[in-house]
């Protein structure tokens, strides 16, 4: 099991829900993801997450057509940009408002699921 | 003194085997308790196909019920309600949708919490709908299209009413639904004039305040409507393989279902009283060994219609038995003495017989409770009752002058055109 990383413990709640603390740590966030490298291909940040297990696998199958093609399209357009060794031309990059989490949500919701049936599968009733 | 034992506790069965209907929280509410070990909820919504907006929309309600809301998850539903060794079930007919749970004595609280937390706060989720309720829409879809006596009836409730009752109990696979549809007809059908609540083996006043507690907040605009049907048959031909060779012969008419049809009905239906054996009904005689015969009689609450499902192996058997059909039921009229009385005897059992089961009660008592008819079952005998030999020539006769319903699935290069079966 992994501890850290985009769906594990992550303080974004918290900051997010302090005015302050936000006053400080959106510039180092933007910053940082502008050094990740990844808005120079065209991608979101939810495109990087590792899809390899069954959890985000049927989180994917959540997706509204339209944010599948273009899920599909920006990581093609991105493999392309690396197999020329150029990031994509400035006006295509990734702006920060476009960044948004269109799969953590639904990956969330299978985790909720997830715990919910081994919840059930190892409950013990008492019956009053 | 042990016949006046006797007689007291006979009072009080008959007292306790009428349902009086209660209005709880502007939900008609309705319970019969005969002191039987289980108990049984529906929830009965005027949400059948003839009342949906958009092709399937209902048969993907009947399939949404009891995913997740507000309260708990799809699975939550199940495992709690097995954990209480319940069973839950949700039942589309033209004009209802049955939302029932069955269970042992006691749990009401629990089950009448799980029922209508799908009628007040269903969410309808696109995920679930894809993963869930699509696949079971198209297998069902699919088994209706290969029993051709599904098919055959089916396809003659869209000839003989066309819109409203000729709505297909089922999806076609080429609308496109959403589950917002879906949310948008349930919103229009959970609503207060809607929905019935009937209860067996549970006492009125305990389901009546359960029903107030949960169904407070729904909301009170109308519900869904449908035009008054009207009956205009006709005749298709549809070629299939592997199933029986199929032919439905049907009558229809418009307004309230008479009682000289469930009459007919009890005159001309050939299955026999004792096992193994021939019944009396004047199409048993002449039909060819390996063909059987059924009279479908379906009562809705403004129209019905009345016909013969006939199946065979070969073209030629289906139209021998169809040939002897058609003559009977044009002979119909002329139901006197002692047939006239068989068939009476037949039509109240079959209606009292109804009642007992839990099924046939909710059905039979449910649709008069929502239009707030008399639900006592010697209202519906007393009519059969009435039934003469003058009344029933005058209700064959129309029937059978209307324009006939006519279906054939299976070979259609065998199987028997209407005209010549003498319809």
């Amino acid at each position: 099991m992994v501890f850290f990383g985009p769906l594990q413990y992550s303080l974004a709640p918290k900051i997010l829900a302090s005015k302050s603390m936000m006053k400080w740590a959106q510039p180092l966030a933007l910053w940082f993801s502008k050094q990740s490298g990844y808005k120079k291909y065209g991608l979101k940040y939810d495109d990087l997450l590792v899809e390899e297990s069954d959890n985000v696998q049927r989180a994917l199958g959540r997706l509204t057509p339209a944010e599948s093609y273009e899920r599909a399209f920006r990581l093609k357009r991105a493999s392309q940009a690396s197999v020329l060794h150029a990031p994509l031309p400035e006006e295509q990059w990734t702006k920060d408002g476009e960044d948004v989490r269109y799969l953590t949500p639904h990956i969330q919701e299978v985790q909720k699921e997830e715990k919910e049936r081994a919840m059930w599968d190892t409950i013990s009733v008492k019956r009053k | 003194m042990l016949a006046a034992r006797a007689s007291t506790r006979n009072v009080q069965r008959i007292a306790r085997s009428f349902a009086t209907v209660v209005d709880s929280a502007g939900v008609k509410v309705a319970a019969i308790d005969n002191n039987q070990p289980t108990s049984s909820i529906t929830f009965l919504v005027k949400a059948g196909s003839r009342y949906e907006p958009k092709a399937g929309v209902a048969h993907g309600l009947k399939n949404f019920a009891f995913k997740s809301t507000a309260k708990r998850s799809a699975l939550g539903t199940v495992r709690e309600s097995e954990l209480y060794g319940g069973l839950l079930s949700a039942n589309l007919s033209r004009e209802h949708l049955a939302l029932t749970a069955e269970f042992l004595r006691g749990d009401e609280q629990f089950f009448v919490d799980v029922l209508s937390s799908f009628i007040t706060s269903g969410k309808f989720t696109r995920h679930e709908f894809e993963e869930y309720v699509t696949p079971v829409m198209q297998s069902e879809v699919e088994l209706s299209n290969s029993d051709p006596a599904i098919h055959a009836l089916e396809l003659a409730h869209v000839l003989a009413f066309r819109s409203g009752l000729g709505s297909s109990l089922y999806a076609t696979p080429h609308t496109h639904l959403t589950a917002d549809d879906i949310k948008a007809f349930a919103q229009s059908a959970f609503t207060q004039g809607n929905i019935a609540v009937l209860g067996t083996g549970i006492d009125q006043e305990v389901l009546t305040k359960l029903v107030q507690q949960s169904l407070n907040k729904i909301s009170t605009s109308s519900g869904l409507t449908s035009s008054p049907s009207s009956y205009f048959g006709g005749e298709t031909r549809i070629q299939s393989h592997g199933g029986s060779q199929t032919v439905f012969i049907g009558f229809g008419s418009a307004g309230a279902p008479a009682a000289e049809l469930a009459v007919l009905n009890g005159h001309l239906s050939p299955a026999p009283s004792v096992k193994w054996s021939k019944g009396l009904s004047p199409i048993a005689a002449s039909v060819p060994e390996g063909t059987s015969v059924q009279t479908v009689y379906l009562p809705y609450s403004d129209a019905s219609l009345f016909g013969v499902l006939i199946q065979g192996s070969t073209g030629a058997s289906v139209k021998e038995a169809g040939k002897a059909a058609v003559a009977a039921l044009k002979s119909a009229s002329s139901l006197k003495g002692d047939d006239l009385k068989k068939a009476v005897a037949k039509a109240k059992f079959a209606a009292a017989a109804a009642a007992e089961s839990r099924e046939g009660l909710v059905f039979s008592l449910g649709s008069k409770v929502l239009s707030g008819q008399t639900s006592a079952l010697d209202a519906t005998l007393s009519v059969l009752d009435k039934v003469s030999e003058s009344t029933i020539s005058k209700a064959a006769s129309t029937l059978v002058g209307a324009k006939p319903t006519y279906v054939a699935i299976g070979d259609v290069s065998t199987l028997p055109y209407a005209d010549e079966l003498g319809l």
